[in-house]
C-alpha cells in the first residue's frame, strides 16, 4: 500500500527529523559520487603541510617546531575549512538547488542544520586525514605532552564552531558579487575568538607545559562557550539570509 | 509617509534639532575640559621602578612617572564610544529584520560608519600609547588585538554591503552580519584577557582604581565623547534622509 504523507504522520507536515535526514542523506550521497570536495579538501589540506615544509625549511634544526604545531595545525584546517564551506554552497547555487529546496515545504531552520551537519562532517573526515599526516611530517618522534585522549577535543570543539558560523556566512557570501572571495572576510574576524582558544587548548595538550590542565580546560569551556552563543544566533538568523 | 526623525520630536519641550546643537556644544566643552584636566591636573601615574632614586623639584622620586598614560583620558573614552554605537548597528539590524523598514538598514549603516571613525581613533590613540609606553609600535596586546578584530568586522561590514547591488538582500545580510559581529566583539575581549597569551602577558595597570581627579577627567572625557557621538550620527543621518527626499523627488519629476 502506498504510504501517503496523511499516513505517515498526524498532519500532512514531514517531521523535521525526515526532512533532516533527506536533505543530508543528498548531500552525502552526492559527495560519494563526485568525491569532489573531499578529494580536493584532502589535496588542499597536503598541499598547505607541502607550504609547511617551505616556510619552515630555514628555520635550523634547533627550531622548536612544537611551540607552533598547534598554530600551523589550526591554519590548515580553516584553510581548507574555507574550501569546503564555499564549495558546498556553490552548488546549491549553480544547480538551482536552493531554489528548489525553498520551494519545498521544508523549514528553514532544518536546512540549516542539515547543511552544518553536513559540513561538519566532511571537515572531520578532513581533520582526521590531516592530523596523523601533520604528526608524521612535523611532530614524529616528540612525545605529547598531555594524555592523547585530551587532543581531540579541542578539535570537535573548533570545527562544530567553525562548520555550525562558516555555514551562515557561507550562505550569506555565495549570494553576493564576489562570491566565494567575500567568506575569508566575513569568517576569519568572525572566528577569532574560537581559534584562539582552540590553538590554545591544542599547545597545551602538544607541549603539556606545567598547568596546562587549567589553560586546556579554560580554552575549551571558552571554545565551547562561544559555540553556544554563536550557533544559537546562527540558528536564528538563517532563516532571514536564506529567503533573501 | 515621511520619515520622522529625532530632529523633529520634541524632547523635553526642545525640538530634536536643538538638542544637537545642546549636545554638540556640551559635548565640546567636556571634551576640551577632560583635555586640559588630563595635562595640567591630573597626578601623573606611577610606572616602573628607575634604577636610582633621584630628587627632582625637591622630592625623590624612584618610580618613573609616566606622561604617556595621560592619553587614557581620551583612549578609553573613544573605546567604549566605539563599542556603544556598535551596539546600535546590532539594535538597527534586529529592528530592521523585525519590520524590514528601509529606515532602520540606513541608521545601521550609518552608526557603523560613526564606529569606523571611533574604532579608527581607537586604534591611533592606542597605537601612540603602545609607542610611548613600550617603545613598539605594535604588541599583540589583548586590548590591540581586539580592537584590531573590531576594525576587521567593521570593515568586512562595508564590504558585504558594496558586495550586494540588491536593496532589500543587502539590507538583511548587513543587518545579520551587524548583529554576529556585534556578538563576537565582546567575546573576543573577553577570550584575550582569560587565556593567557605565553608570549605577550596581559598588562595590567598597577593599582586599579581611578582617583578623584582622574575620575573626574575620565567621566568628563566619557560623557563629552559621548555626546559627541551622538552628534556625528544625528549629522550624518539628517544628510541621509535629505539625500533619500532628493533621489525621491527626481525621480518623481521624471516619472
Amino acid at each position: 500500500m502506498a504510504e501517503t504523507m496523511a499516513d505517515t504522520t498526524k498532519s500532512a507536515h514531514i517531521s523535521s527529523m525526515r526532512q533532516f535526514k533527506a536533505i543530508l542523506k543528498k548531500d552525502i550521497v552526492m559527495e560519494l559520487r563526485t568525491k569532489e570536495m573531499l578529494t580536493s579538501m584532502g589535496l588542499y589540506a597536503v598541499l598547505v603541510l607541502v607550504v609547511y615544509q617551505i616556510a619552515l625549511s630555514q628555520a635550523g634544526s634547533s627550531f622548536d617546531v612544537l611551540r607552533i604545531a598547534a598554530g600551523l595545525l589550526w591554519l590548515a584546517i580553516i584553510f581548507t575549512s574555507l574550501l569546503g564551506l564555499n564549495r558546498s554552497l556553490v552548488h546549491e547555487k549553480d544547480q538551482g538547488c536552493l531554489d528548489a529546496l525553498l520551494l519545498a515545504p521544508v523549514d528553514r531552520p532544518v536546512i540549516f542544520f542539515a547543511k552544518a551537519i553536513g559540513n561538519l562532517l566532511f571537515l572531520s573526515i578532513v581533520v582526521v586525514i590531516i592530523l596523523p599526516l601533520f604528526y608524521f611530517f612535523f611532530l614524529a618522534g616528540k612525545p605529547l605532552g598531555g594524555p592523547l585522549w585530551m587532543l581531540p577535543l579541542p578539535l570537535i570543539v573548533g570545527c562544530i564552531g567553525i562548520a555550525g558560523v562558516g555555514t551562515l556566512l557561507a550562505t550569506m557570501s555565495v549570494n553576493t558579487n564576489g562570491k566565494d572571495l567575500i567568506l575569508p572576510v566575513l569568517f576569519i574576524p568572525v572566528m577569532f575568538p574560537l581559534l584562539y582558544a582552540s590553538v590554545a587548548a591544542t599547545t597545551a595538550v602538544l607541549i603539556g607545559d606545567p598547568g596546562y590542565a587549567t589553560v586546556y580546560w579554560n580554552s575549551i569551556a571558552l571554545g565551547a562557550g562561544y559555540d553556544a552563543i554563536m550557533l544559537l544566533a546562527a540558528y536564528g538568523l538563517y532563516e532571514f539570509i536564506i529567503g533573501a | 509617509m515621511t520619515d520622522t526623525t529625532v530632529s523633529q520630536r520634541r524632547f523635553l519641550g526642545i525640538p530634536g534639532n536643538t538638542w544637537t546643537l545642546i549636545l554638540l556644544g556640551l559635548g565640546a566643552v567636556l571634551t576640551t575640559i577632560d583635555f586640559v584636566l588630563a595635562f595640567f591636573y591630573t597626578p601623573l601615574v606611577v610606572g616602573a621602578q628607575v634604577a636610582e632614586t633621584r630628587i627632582i623639584n625637591g622630592i625623590a622620586v624612584s618610580n618613573q612617572l609616566l606622561f604617556s598614560q595621560k592619553i587614557f583620558y581620551f583612549h578609553v573614552p573613544v573605546a567604549i564610544g566605539s563599542f556603544l554605537i556598535f551596539f546600535f548597528t546590532a539594535y538597527y539590524g534586529v529592528r530592521f529584520l523585525m519590520t524590514k523598514q528601509k529606515k532602520y538598514d540606513t541608521r545601521a549603516r550609518i552608526a557603523t560608519e560613526v564606529t569606523l571613525l571611533f574604532v579608527i581613533l581607537t586604534l591611533i590613540t592606542g597605537d601612540i600609547w603602545t609607542r610611548f609606553e613600550w617603545g613598539v609600535w605594535w604588541v599583540w596586546e589583548p586590548r590591540l588585538t581586539t580592537y584590531f578584530i573590531m576594525t576587521l568586522l567593521v570593515v568586512a561590514y562595508f564590504v558585504l554591503r558594496s558586495s550586494i547591488e540588491d536593496e532589500e538582500r543587502r539590507a538583511t545580510y548587513a543587518a545579520v552580519f551587524g548583529i554576529i559581529a556585534f556578538l563576537d566583539a565582546p567575546i573576543s575581549f573577553a577570550i584575550t584577557r582569560l587565556i593567557p597569551s605565553s608570549v605577550h602577558p596581559v598588562v595590567l595597570r598597577s593599582g586599579g582604581g581611578l582617583t578623584g581627579m582622574q575620575l573626574l577627567a575620565f567621566l568628563l572625557g566619557l560623557f563629552g565623547m559621548l555626546m559627541l557621538a551622538w552628534v556625528v550620527y544625528q549629522v550624518r543621518l539628517r544628510e541621509e534622509l535629505a539625500r533619500e527626499r532628493i533621489e525621491g523627488l527626481k525621480a518623481a519629476l521624471e516619472g
